[in-house]
């Protein structure tokens, strides 16, 4: 995708930019549904881990394709105290 | 802040707006998946309406096409589902056309989308790297372990472009029936989705079914990963991929990325020391969480514990060096 390399630089017509500031409302939007539908979903994930620890101490955790370890029921994760169970995070490791 | 993290998001839930910027032509109408908000860079689906018709020209960003269903005429040919197109910019595309419709992907990948009515091509263009591909029948489909550590067998790919300087690859992958793989992978790079056509499930955000997309920052948590009969979907990134798998999903991104860094320390000392000498002077690495995390087990319990309540733990060998609220040197 971005090869940052590859661009000519040319500025924003006005029609360009009002185009931008409406989509940029409407994706503010946008991330604020999904943000609220991926929290709700929050039951549903905590046994989706549940399961998923189990089938990695039993099946294997895939380390690199096919090859697969049993994690130790000992050496499963604990939650951090105190921390959300949060899965979108809006710009990554540069923000929230 | 370039683009947000868009996860999971479905283009059927939403309606097509008509394409009101200038230059494109009546007829075209777009669903906005995600978009740069420095730079008006975006990825969307077009609808291009019967008897459309695009003068020939160039777009100020590179751009990447790819035709979901339907057939375009560009220029003397008919190019039809599959079909995709690496397109510099400035580089001068000749009139295209669909008498019954066509449903496209469009990738800006640089700044806004733009059409400027050209029949040559702009002088700065790198008319070179121009590609383009029917990637359904001329591209046979290969194993998924480009990289390493890699995917479960069950997900193969189709490269599609590939930049050799920043690695970054657009590419088809499957999951066949019945795939899954067990673990937690992030990368150090962005990674886009759109599935062509099938539905994926990922444990964090449920199923992605067909017109399914994501654009994901790097360093954010995904997998496991399972697909119960099967998809297709153009992948992209912007940088190199590779596989940072773990089995923690309560880690963030700043930990992810920590981790990703402690592990270029772990591989490759001599150079991680002469990268942050000169500025993030860890001499000892950062941390990773996968030494530190909190566990079940009793003996790791009481020192994970603390480390999970100060949120870091840290030993100081020497030097001075730089944490994101103090600094300090002994």
């Amino acid at each position: 995708m971005t090869f940052k390399t590859q661009s000519i630089e040319h500025p924003a017509s006005p029609e360009t930019q009002a185009w931008l500031d409406e989509e940029i409302a409407e994706q503010e939007e946008r991330f604020n549904a999904i943000a609220s539908h991926v929290d709700s979903l929050e039951p549903r994930r905590r046994q989706w881990y549940r399961e998923f620890f189990d089938r990695i101490n039993t099946l294997g955790f895939n380390a690199d394709g096919d090859s697969k370890i049993p994690i130790a029921l000992d050496d499963l994760p604990v939650q951090p105290e105190g921390r959300k169970d949060q899965v979108v995070w809006k710009h990554g490791a540069d923000g929230d | 802040m370039a683009r947000p993290h868009i996860e999971p998001f479905c283009d059927r839930d939403v309606h097509f707006k008509n394409m009101t910027l200038p230059g494109f032509s009546p007829g075209m109408r777009y669903k906005m998946l995600s978009l740069d908000t420095d730079s008006g860079a975006c990825s969307m689906t077009v609808q291009l309406d019967a008897g459309y018709r695009q003068p020939p020209g160039f777009s100020w960003a590179e751009r990447e096409l790819m035709i979901v269903e339907g057939e375009l005429r560009v220029g003397d040919r008919t190019c039809r589902k599959g079909h995709y197109f690496y397109i510099p910019p400035g580089y001068a595309m000749p009139e295209i056309a669909t008498s019954d419709g066509c449903l496209v992907l469009m990738m800006y990948n640089t700044s806004a989308p733009s059409h400027e009515e050209a029949t040559e091509h702009h002088p700065l263009a790198q008319t070179a790297l121009y590609h383009d591909v029917d990637s359904y029948m001329d591209i046979p489909w290969a194993p998924g372990n480009l990289v390493k550590p890699s995917v479960a067998s069950g997900c193969m790919i189709k490269l599609l472009n590939y930049n050799p300087i920043s690695y970054a690859m657009t590419f088809l992958y499957f999951m066949s029936p019945a795939f899954f793989q067990d673990n937690i992978s992030y990368h150090d790079c962005a990674e886009e989705s759109y599935h062509l056509w099938g539905t994926s499930w990922m444990m964090q955000f449920g199923n992605l079914p067909t017109g399914g997309y994501f654009w994901r920052p790097a360093y954010i948590n995904h997998g496991a990963f399972a697909s119960e009969l099967g998809c297709i979907a153009l992948g992209r990134v912007d940088s190199k991929l590779f596989n940072h798998f773990h089995y923690n999903p309560w880690t963030t991104p700043k930990e992810n990325r920590d981790r990703a860094a402690a592990r270029v320390y772990q591989r490759d000392p001599l150079l991680y020391r002469w990268m942050v000498s000169h500025s993030h002077n860890h001499p000892h690495g950062p941390e990773d969480f996968e030494q530190t995390m909190a566990r079940r087990g009793v003996d790791n319990k009481g020192e994970a514990r603390d480390v999970a309540k100060e949120g870091h733990r840290h030993e100081h060998w020497h030097g001075v060096h730089k944490h994101e609220d103090h600094d300090h040197g002994h």
